[in-house]
């Protein structure tokens, strides 16, 4: 036997025991990883641990107010989806609802009252608790209105409905103030003028796609973001698979092709600001082509002599022989439609475009029944008057700078991020004292508060909301707290009513919290339903609207009688519409465009919302300007070269994307993007097309005219990738697409 | 001309024992590992036994696992559930007095899982007890164990094993169990 030195015996001791200490540690590596197994001290009785819950909520994403279904598990909200017996959104819901979830557990949201440290805007803020945030604001509001300057104090909220308007309306009454303003950047105030203008509706009416056989769009993206897209998305498949031999044809006018404009029959790019003269060229035909026989037919005749096909045609760049046969198709097509909105409705004649469009609903016979305008009746709890226009907005911003402003308390609303910077908002609101924001995150308007009280998300909150445009029938629903608060946050309600009981407002506001004011409020609902003899008791009428997640009524107006009156027929025209700024130097309109996933930016901190591609062009993260391949090719960029686009009134970069789908006269951007502030997902990405819009307006009611703003583009030579899903988006002889070519004879 | 690797090997001769040893090592460790440290069988917070309770007491699984009827899980008894009957039985024990402190301090106790499967793993308990599966087929004499121990492995085969035997409608679809 070979003898052992001594060296050779510690060798292999050495790599003996090297070794099983490492396969011993190799064993436990593989090992299942110890879990715990945590039970709750006391068991919960809503809910059991593993099992579902489903509850029955509104959406406050956008203001289309769908219902949704939200399941929970061990008392979390896992998915949101919609709620398949509410009327408006019948079980489906967007992306941006879905991302719901994200709003509530957002790593970025604020848990905790804030009060300002540092200078205005550093971002300098200690906790605080609400007490003391809550004192500190209700001393001020106490004293100026005992002072008699109850006006000095502004409220500016995001776009509310039901008893939460309510509330603000009477908490700003007893204050003493008229300035309440509820602003959405998107919101269609011309649409709401045109309206009451020609029909003298308060309300938008109900358009009813489902029923429609031939619908005819003005720039209304109303499958991406426009009034109520999710319904108006089941409409249209219904107009179109629904009904066994009837499929409903669809017709977009747009300068550039929006999502719903891709899932038209037929995609007609009108001059920018010419829809309304189109409309009235079309229904020129309409009338001179014996159409019409209505008992006003001559004074209609007499009025539209005046747009004959060869002066629309110039006009708006639409062919004489097409303007003839839309407009014999939408005459003959019954029931027909047309609606009108978006960038048609934001020009400086959008509510005579948008009137233009109801025109052709009134020759056509569209009003009042399926498949047309159906006029809503008012809503059980009718919302206030409030939404701010641009002008609106530049008042309030010169009565700030004028000193006539001491309190603004804005309610999640972003006007910073949704204000050209020609308006010179973020100044004006470095001249009020005291800034309080109810945002559940650190907005660009909210980085400028004094005293940040956090609101609940809206799923953990009590509301209600009456849904406008309706679907034709009165419809409300409850929303309710699906989750316990998260944070050391409140629900706005309960801030406002806290604040009005310190302020010493108790008698207009009595109740105690939201939850309160609601249970009165469906109170008086339901005893308005039990005098036709509906004898449920309140309790169990409250249950079952907060179980069904809906309430309704089978309460359909009779259409009213539409008598157009001559004077109205008369002052029908449309202006031409301006641009800003000398068209030679400026030679490309800017289209912005509310992004499907971010809308006006509020998606923006939403990781899903990021990340889902736009459904157009599949860039995802970022910001782009889509160019004509014909544009690219005179500016010589291509995709991914970033320009410059400069308006009269500030500049931003973004790189190009070639989009065939655009007139090669406009360019076109998504709003969304370009956040200083808001969070982690939504800061430096992108830029925001809406800071270098021009202040232009609509005269009649002040809104912001954001689609006519003329720019420049300037190549820098930087070069970036864009990132997108998609590949080449052409066929490159793959024969992916076959076509064929149409002979006629 | 070939290269020969020969010449290599040759050098590294008088390290192969030691090599060899280290292997050996390796081997030994992990089956130490696994023999005596098999983590099927985890020391618990408290020193619950099964045995007293369902054998010597006769309780019923389900009126603790209440879950498992109707849900994914089978769930574990919240500390209330305990102190229930412990307010009266057996008070004066150390192991109670230990659940004692954790109710009055309002804690939940940290049990350690016995039975533990991946995340990417559906089970649903209710599916099976419904069906008719005794609890005893995966998890053993449960009742028997003073310190309870897995005795399945529930490796996939070994879920799939049952399933076929009693021929499981979808029983070997893979979205059955992985969704």
């Amino acid at each position: 036997m070979a003898k052992l030195e001594r060296r050779d015996f510690l060798k292999l001791v050495g790599a003996g025991s090297v070794g099983v200490g490492a396969g011993f540690m190799l064993a436990q590596s593989i090992k299942h990883p110890l879990e715990h197994l945590i039970p709750y001290p006391i068991p919960p009785e809503e809910f059991s641990p593993g099992v579902a819950t489903w509850y029955n909520s509104v959406c406050s994403m956008c203001p289309a107010g769908c219902g949704i279904s939200v399941r929970t598990r061990e008392g979390r909200p896992k998915i949101i989806q919609g709620n398949p017996s509410h009327p408006v959104s019948q079980g489906r819901l967007c992306g941006l609802g879905q991302s719901g979830v994200h709003v509530l557990y957002n790593p970025d949201r604020l848990t905790t009252p804030l009060l300002r440290t540092g200078d205005r805007g550093a971002g300098a803020f200690v906790p605080t608790t609400w007490d003391e945030g809550l004192a500190k604001i209700a001393e001020r509001l106490r004293t100026l209105r005992e002072n008699d300057r109850g006006n000095r104090i502004c409220f500016l909220s995001e776009g509310v409905r039901g008893h939460l308007a309510m509330v603000f309306e009477r908490f700003m009454e007893q204050l003493g103030s008229q300035r309440l303003w509820h602003f959405d950047f998107a919101h269609p105030r011309t649409l709401y003028e045109a309206n009451q203008r020609l029909f003298g509706e308060q309300h938008l009416p109900y358009y009813d796609l489902k029923n429609a056989r031939y619908l005819l769009s003005f720039g209304a993206d109303f499958l991406g973001h426009w009034l109520s897209p999710v319904h108006h998305s089941l409409g249209l498949a219904h107009s179109r698979q629904g009904r066994p031999g009837v499929r409903g044809k669809f017709v977009q006018i747009e300068p550039r092709m929006s999502l719903s404009g891709a899932a038209a029959d037929e995609w007609i790019a009108a001059r920018p600001g010419t829809e309304g003269l189109l409309a009235l060229g079309l229904a020129h035909r309409i009338v001179s082509a014996g159409h019409y026989r209505g008992p006003d037919r001559d004074g209609w005749a007499d009025k539209l002599s005046r747009y004959p096909a060869e002066r629309v045609a110039r006009e708006t760049g639409v062919d004489a022989d097409t303007i003839a046969r839309l407009a014999d198709s939408f005459a003959q097509t019954q029931p027909s439609l047309a609606i009108g909105g978006g960038a048609a409705g934001n020009h400086t004649n959008g509510v005579d475009i948008l009137i233009a469009v109801n025109v052709l609903n009134y020759l056509a016979g569209n009003l009042g029944g399926a498949g047309g305008l159906v006029f809503n009746p008012p809503p059980a709890v009718d919302s206030p008057r409030r939404h701010a226009s641009y002008r609106t907005m530049l008042d309030l911003a010169a009565e700030a700078r004028a000193g006539q402003i001491e309190v603004l308390i804005v309610n999640k609303t972003n006007p910073v991020f949704a204000l050209p910077a020609a308006a010179e908002f973020k100044e004006a609101l470095a001249r009020i004292p005291l800034i309080v924001s109810l945002s559940s995150f650190m907005d660009e308007t909210t980085a400028l508060a004094d005293l940040v009280l956090p609101s609940h998300t809206y799923l953990e909150s009590w509301g209600d909301d009456f849904p406008e445009p309706g679907v034709g029938f009165p419809v409300g629903a409850i929303s309710q707290p699906v989750v316990s608060p998260l944070y050391d946050t409140r629900a706005t309600g309960d801030i406002i009513l806290g604040l009005s009981q310190r302020v010493g407002l108790g008698t207009a506001l009595p109740w105690a919290n939201m939850e309160e004011c609601l249970k009165q409020g469906w109170r008086e609902i339901h005893q308005r339903g039990s005098q036709n003899g509906d004898a449920e008791s309140f309790e169990t009428f409250w249950t079952s609207v907060l179980q069904a997640g809906v309430w309704g009524q089978d309460a359909h107006r009779a259409a009213p009688a539409v008598n157009i009156e001559p004077r109205v027929i008369d002052g029908i025209d449309v202006e031409a519409p301006r641009f800003s700024a000398a068209s030679e130097e400026y030679s490309f309109i800017l289209h912005p465009y509310l992004s499907t996933g971010l809308h006006d930016g509020r998606g923006a901190n939403l990781p899903w919302m990021q990340e889902l591609p736009d459904p157009l062009t599949s860039v995802v993260y970022g910001s782009w300007v889509e160019l004509n391949p014909v544009t690219a090719q005179q500016l010589g960029v291509s995709e991914g070269d970033v320009v410059d686009v400069q308006s009269a009134h500030g500049r931003i970069s973004a790189p190009v994307y070639i989009y065939p789908a655009i007139r090669p006269d406009v360019v076109a951007m998504p709003i969304g993007q370009g956040h200083d502030e808001y969070g982690r997902y939504a800061q430096r990405r992108g830029v925001n097309p809406i800071q270098i819009l021009a202040p232009e307006m609509e005269p009649s009611t002040g809104a912001l005219a954001w689609s006519a703003t003329r720019v420049k583009l300037v190549p820098t030579g930087r070069r970036v990738k864009l990132v997108k899903t998609d590949g080449a988006s052409r066929q490159l002889g793959r024969n992916i697409v076959r076509t064929i070519k149409a002979v006629s004879s | 001309m070939g290269v020969s690797i020969v010449p290599a090997l040759r050098a590294l001769k008088p390290a192969a024992l030691t090599v060899a040893t280290g292997l050996a090592g390796v081997l030994v460790g992990f089956w130490a590992n696994a023999a005596f440290f098999p983590g099927t069988s985890p020391r618990q917070p408290i020193e619950f036994s099964h045995k007293i309770h369902a054998t010597d007491n006769a309780i019923p699984c389900l009126y603790c696992h209440t879950q498992a009827r109707r849900s994914t899980v089978a769930g574990v008894p919240s500390v209330r559930k305990c102190v229930d009957c412990h307010n009266i039985v057996a008070k004066d024990r150390p192991q109670i007095r230990k659940v004692m402190s954790y109710w009055a301090n309002q804690q939940p106790i940290p049990w350690i899982k016995v039975h533990d499967l991946p995340d990417f793993v559906y089970f649903p308990h209710k599916r099976h007890v419904q069906a008719g599966v005794a609890c005893q087929t995966c998890h053993g004499k449960v009742e028997t164990m003073h310190r309870v121990k897995r005795v399945a492995p529930l490796k996939m085969g070994w879920c799939l094993d049952c399933h076929k035997a009693h021929a499981v409608e979808h029983g070997l679809d893979c979205w059955t169990c992985h969704k």
